[in-house]
């Protein structure tokens, strides 16, 4: 028998074989040891402009490219550093200080080996990808070195060496490899002062030792900043959680709160079923109460007060414990806002303080007595307190600086303080910054990221990022509502660019019918075709067109703009598209999905010229039953594009009888009768409160001219349904064609518990009942609540009935049951986006999966839908443009908000001028009562307030007051509140005769103040619109 | 979790164990590892090793002898047998029956007995017992390889060296090329790894050794593809490259495994 043992000797190649072993443990608990074949080589260039021999060995690719090389042949240096510098960061370095390799003022030239990306990809996944972004730009010029391949650099660890220390040995090895390498290569060329100094950068003060032992040159991240120019800036932006991390050593004694249980511990339980795992919700109105939906209980579960959410931030996945029922309680009655409660806390000196300030723990003690006091119907509910986070959702947060929080040295000294940022986003509390620059940064909008919450501190700790500008000018405010809303505002790269047609907006539909455009195209040109938009639109997705047939029957057709003959999948622009999900519309501002080349010129269904379109037509009998349905690729010509208005005039003017009108007038009929079958299935009609606002009004006018409730016209409703026919009928196809992968929508059925609230507050206000068995039952109740007196009580709860159903989602086939497709809201039992694929990334998708379905094979013969084939990559497209689809709602009604706020403010100041800032006088109505508050919301701008004791403008008493005198009201006055009735008595203190108070219910019209008002506060404060009800 | 070749091979054309895209794992051979079998080979290719052992031509077994196959010429018979061991996790269930193995088997046999010139034996049986002792991707490449050595050291005729080996494609091949982006990054000879993540195929071919007048005249003859296999979803332009680049690897592992056969005189 012969030996099989590996013989290396004969063969040259085997002393460059290494092997990598490393012990993995699996999600179910198994441990994996895994065993990798390491091919040791001298081929991996150094990528420096001043390297002699690297260009020499450097290899090529499949396509014979050989990789430009990155690091500049002239670094920057720093006064330490005269002939330039290449840094090395190792992983902690990366960790702490990423926003400081982001920031375009230094950080160039930098080597990131492969030892350090691995290591930052277990740290932290989402630095990874930021990292990654960065070695994809070039101006940067970041190397990704994979040092372990490199013979000269790869090292094995040692018996008893620990993994970090070995990566840090390998950190170091790489530097003084570079070191030798460079100089060995470029004397020949240059000087040997010309060669730049190799710089690791560590917080590691064992390595740092090291290295100094070693002769590398080694610096911490802070050191080194300190180095540079502008570096109290960037001294802000290193990560507050490794200074928490030695604080740590130094025992600080007091913990504010309770350990997290281990790992281990939380998944034995959460797989006992003992412990529950769900994303933590936060109220908007109370910043102590927050709530988790868990799999295991039908309602959320009340996490109230700081100790019991124990540092999870709104968002983060969290894992809770239900508490004894002797602590289970209903939910707040009371608008808490973090701002006014904590509004003096002192950012240094923490040490002395509870984690439940005296004045917290008040209002929560209340809160209880509440909970098992008098003749309370609601049942405790059950609570729980959070025992673990499994992932933290931290972001970066735009926020501005609490000008309490700063010393009175504020404005002077460079001197290094504690500040606290206030998010926006109410829900998030307030974060802990140190900064020297608390001067400058007082008043503006700043960006900040949460880097750490440990035990011993009541608020989370971050840095700063970078400011936006300052409060209240358009450019940031429109910057930190995109940030808010995550939504992708840069502008398209040259690569997604490149994917544009060269003809640019020369581009034409091919005059020849032999060109391939046309293959497998219908020719629709003669058909009268028109759009119908808002007024202004410039990205017409749309157009429609109905003929009668010889036999009496109608055609009627729908033509979508090609979007997806221009956008192949998976190219940059297809990529960049998917990830972006949506357009998204603010007042003032588009941030378009595609290249507005495409958006706005050759996609657009323009009147006048030549478009590819992709049709649905159908042949529908005069009572709009639909005969048969048909789908193609076409090129259509539209004859005119109509605003709804237009629309509107024109099929209202008997005087016009061209085939055009007539052809406008059919499509109205049958709309009528659609919109007629779709309400008898039980479609739901909702109302949202939202408003239009037109900026092109001139400046002189009264800015408030602006803002329009949106009227609805028949032309509007023509369009859409249409559209939802279209959908609907799209959304059948491709489900029978692809049964697994179609991108299908879905509205599921709310739960019955979900409208417990507005049932009974119906019934007991207005002796009205909303029937929830179906959808069609809802429709038919909501139809009957109607006040008389009050026209706008039905809106009212059509709104408030809205927000107790779920949200409508995208979804691929597969993913659920063919009865959970159902659309709710529209009463459909399938449904899909497939009218708007300029602003819509699931439009474009359903466009290809449809063209497939019909056989379309694309001009060069191909079928084109391959772009997702598999369910699971669809199905994180889907999570993705539900995200993004969500974002730009709340973008869109932010920025609204915001404007009107504008619009109040300028109209306030105007008025100023004459005299008096009284602000505008409106009708409201009470949408929710509080124990001290009310929430109300005035149609005429779409917005809901919160309206506090001290807004409440009691009987006989003046109405003009300024902020700080109202304030001081507040302590005045006592309440009244019934539960039970929803109904909130304010009195003055002492003055318990009716005449003096107000009494406000549930859906009562009142009259409003409304009004934009700065919060006093020293210098710098915000702006919010101040409602105050004056006549009940 | 260590790195991906789909995000780190765009950025340094280097793949997860350091190889380039068109270089092989390190192949090592022996063969007559086996005195006690008629031929027999233990080949590695990267952590993919493999002991092959040949039996036969015998005769036929009874109640097969008889058969329609038999009596053309020899059968080939493959056994396939993936050890407990040889992957991360080790496998309860012996005799090797799993569905891996047996796919495996059956391409193998198909592939042996249109190459191999069984008519010269009639009524028998040519048995190929292969052990998979580790496996670490390009299973099927290397089981034909290993095959290939025991067959000639069974000295069993044939009309060349089989060889196999695996082409990968890095990126997004699901969905068709850009027409305006021609870069395609196919990769040779599969690690476990790069297997779960990338498409590939096997392609395993023939190259005749050039026998009567002419076969001085050229140094190469023509090269067959005998074998093609493919499990995952691939669009299908990315075909001809990725065959290309097999085609390419089963050579230069054709040279290798001559070198090994020389070697062993």
């Amino acid at each position: 028998m012969k030996s099989l043992r590996r013989d290396f000797s004969s063969n040259p190649q085997a002393a460059n074989v290494s092997s990598k072993v490393f012990v993995r443990s699996t999600k179910s608990g198994k441990v994996q040891k895994i065993v990798r074949e390491l091919y040791l080589r001298q081929d991996i260039p150094c990528s420096s402009k001043l390297c002699t021999i690297c260009p020499s060995i450097a290899p090529a690719d499949a396509n014979g490219n050989i990789a430009p090389f990155v690091l500049s042949d002239r670094p920057a240096g720093t006064k330490a550093f005269p002939r330039g510098h290449y840094l090395v960061p190792d992983t902690n370095a990366l960790l702490n200080g990423m926003d400081l390799f982001e920031h375009t003022g230094a950080f160039y030239d930098v080597v990131i080996l492969q030892t350090v990306l691995e290591e930052l990809r277990n740290q932290s996944l989402p630095l990874y990808n930021r990292l990654l972004a960065l070695i994809k730009t070039d101006e940067k010029r970041f190397y990704l070195f994979f040092n372990e391949f490199r013979l000269e650099t790869h090292i094995r660890r040692e018996p008893d060496e620990s993994i970090n220390d070995r990566n840090d040995r390998a950190v170091r090895m790489v530097a003084s490899w570079y070191g030798e390498h460079l100089r060995a290569s470029s004397t020949k060329a240059k000087k040997e002062k010309a060669v730049p100094a190799i710089v690791v950068i560590t917080d590691d003060k064992d390595n740092l030792r090291k290295a100094a032992n070693e002769g590398v040159t080694a610096l911490s991240l802070s050191d080194y900043v300190a180095g540079l120019e502008d570096s109290e800036k960037l001294l802000d932006m290193i990560s507050e959680a490794r200074e928490a991390r030695d604080a740590k050593g130094s025992a600080r004694g007091q913990m504010f709160y309770p350990e997290y249980y281990s790992m281990s511990k939380l998944t034995t339980e959460l797989r006992a079923g003992t412990l529950h795992q769900g994303v933590y919700n936060v109220s908007p109105y109370n910043y102590l109460e927050g709530s988790v939906n868990v799999a295991a209980f039908d309602k959320p579960l009340l996490i109230l007060g700081r100790d019991n959410s124990n540092r999870a931030i709104a968002g983060d996945v969290v894992v809770i414990e239900v508490l004894p029922q002797d602590q289970w309680k209903s939910p707040s009655t009371k608008i808490m806002d973090e701002e006014a409660v904590t509004r003096n806390d002192n950012p240094e000196t923490e040490e002395t303080e509870a984690v439940v300030t005296e004045k917290e723990r008040k209002t929560l003690q209340e809160e209880v007595k509440k909970a098992h006091g008098k003749n309370f119907e609601g049942k405790p509910q059950p609570t729980a307190k959070v025992v673990g986070v499994i992932k933290r959702s931290w972001r970066q947060y735009v926020g501005h600086v609490d000008s309490n929080s700063t010393g009175a040295q504020a404005a002077s000294g460079r001197r290094q303080q504690t500040i606290f940022v206030l998010p926006m986003d109410k829900r998030v509390p307030k974060i802990r910054v140190r900064t020297r620059q608390a001067g400058d940064l007082l008043g503006q909008r700043i960006l900040v990221t949460i880097d750490s919450w440990s035990r011993d501190s009541r608020y989370p700790s971050g840095h700063f990022i970078r400011s936006l500008g300052e409060l209240e000018t358009k450019g940031a405010e429109t910057e930190a509502l995109l940030l808010e809303h995550d939504v992708q505002y840069k502008p398209f790269a040259k690569s997604i660019l490149d994917c544009l047609p060269v003809e640019g907006h020369d581009w034409k539909v091919p005059a020849s019918k032999e060109d391939k455009g046309w293959k497998g195209r219908r020719d629709l040109r003669d058909l009268l075709i028109c759009s119908i938009d808002p007024p202004g639109c410039q990205d017409i997705d749309d157009a429609l067109h109905a003929r009668p047939l010889p036999n009496g029957n109608f055609e009627v057709g729908v033509h979508i703009a090609d979007v997806s003959h221009f956008v192949k999948p998976n190219n940059p622009m297809d990529l960049e598209a998917s990830v972006r999900g949506t357009t998204v519309y603010l007042v003032d501002k588009r941030i378009d999905m595609l290249p507005s080349l495409l958006g706005t010129d050759l996609c657009s269904l323009k009147p006048y010229v030549e478009r590819y379109a992709f049709s649905v037509l159908w042949e529908v009998t005069p009572d709009a039953e639909i005969v048969s349905s048909d789908f193609t690729k076409s090129v259509i010509r539209s004859r005119d594009a109509f605003s709804y208005e237009q629309a509107q005039l024109r099929v209202d003017d008997s005087s016009q009888n061209d085939e055009l009108t007539q052809s406008m007038r059919n499509l109205l009929k049958f709309s009528k009768i659609l919109r007629q079958k779709r309400m008898d299935a039980g479609a739901l009609n909702l109302a949202s409160p939202e408003v239009r606002i037109e900026t092109d009004n001139d400046e002189v006018g009264d800015p408030l001219a602006d803002v329009k409730t949106k009227a609805m016209l028949e032309t509007n409703s023509l369009v859409e349904e249409f559209m939802l026919l279209a959908n609907i009928t799209v959304a059948s196809k491709i489900y029978d064609s692809y049964s697994q992968t179609a991108l299908l929508r879905r509205h599921a059925t709310p739960p019955p518990q979900n409208f417990e609230d507005l049932i009974n507050q119906l019934s007991k206000k207005r002796n009205m009942e909303l029937d929830v068995s179906s959808s069609r039952a809802l429709a038919d109740s909501l139809d009957r609540c109607v006040d008389p007196k009050n026209p706008f009580f039905n809106t009212l709860v059509r709104i408030l009935a809205t927000r107790c159903m779920t949200s409508a989602e995208y979804f691929c086939a597969g993913a659920h049951a063919e009865p959970e497709f159902r659309h709710y809201g529209l009463a459909s039992p399938i449904y899909t986006h497939f009218t708007s694929p300029i602003r819509r990334y699931a439009d474009l998708l359903v466009h290809r999966q449809l063209a497939s379905a019909i056989g379309y094979e694309g001009e060069d013969g191909r079928a084109v839908i391959e772009g997702t084939s598999t369910r699971s990559k669809l199905e994180d497209i889907c999570r993705n443009i539900n995200y993004r689809h969500r974002n730009a709602q709340f973008a869109g009604r932010a920025s609204i908000e915001y404007y009107v706020g504008q619009a109040l403010k300028k109209r306030g100041e105007n008025l100023a001028t004459k005299g008096g800032d009284t602000g505008t006088d409106e009708e409201g109505y009470v949408m929710r009562v509080f124990e001290n508050g009310v929430v109300v919301f005035v149609p005429r701008f779409g917005i809901e307030g919160v309206v506090r004791l001290e807004d409440f403008v009691l009987p006989g008493e003046s109405g003009v007051r300024s902020i700080a005198e109202r304030r001081e009201l507040a302590v005045h006055r006592t309440t009244d509140f019934d539960n039970e009735e929803y109904t909130l008595r304010v009195q003055e203190k002492g003055h318990s005769e009716k005449e003096r108070s107000v009494l406000v219910e549930l859906f009562q019209k009142v009259q409003v103040n409304v009004n934009s008002v700065k919060e006093e506060g020293r210098g710098a404060g915000k702006r919010r619109v101040r409602i105050l009800i004056t006549k009940a | 979790m260590p790195l991906d070749t789909s995000t780190t091979y765009p950025l340094t054309r280097l793949r997860l164990d350091g190889r380039r895209w068109n270089e092989l794992r390190l192949l090592q051979a022996q063969i007559s590892t086996n005195p006690a079998s008629s031929g027999s080979s233990y080949l590695s290719m990267g952590n993919t090793a493999i002991m092959c052992s040949v039996h036969g031509p015998a005769e036929g077994r009874r109640g097969e002898g008889s058969g329609q196959a038999g009596s053309a010429g020899a059968m080939v018979d493959v056994e396939v047998n993936i050890a407990g061991f040889a992957s991360v996790d080790r496998k309860r269930r012996a005799g090797g029956s799993g569905g891996q193995s047996s796919r495996i088997a059956t391409t193998l046999r198909s592939a042996f007995q249109s190459h191999l010139h069984t008519y010269l034996y009639p009524h028998s049986t040519i048995s190929i017992h292969v052990h998979v002792l580790s496996a670490d991707g390009s299973l099927l490449a290397a089981a034909i390889n290993a095959c290939t050595l025991a067959l000639v050291d069974a000295g069993i005729p044939m009309p060349g060296l089989m060889c196999g080996c695996t082409a990968g494609m890095s990126g997004s091949a699901s969905t068709p090329r850009d027409p305006r982006n021609e870069e395609l990054d196919p990769l040779l000879d599969l690690s476990l790894p790069e297997e779960q993540e990338l498409p590939s195929l096997t392609v395993g071919t023939t190259t005749a050794v050039p026998v009567g007048e002419n076969h001085m005249d050229e140094e190469e003859g023509e090269m067959k593809v005998s074998v093609l296999n493919m499990d995952s979803r691939l669009h299908v332009t990315y075909i001809e490259t990725m065959l290309a680049v097999g085609m390419d690897g089963c050579k230069q592992i054709r040279e290798l495994l001559e070198g090994v056969i020389k070697s062993s005189r």
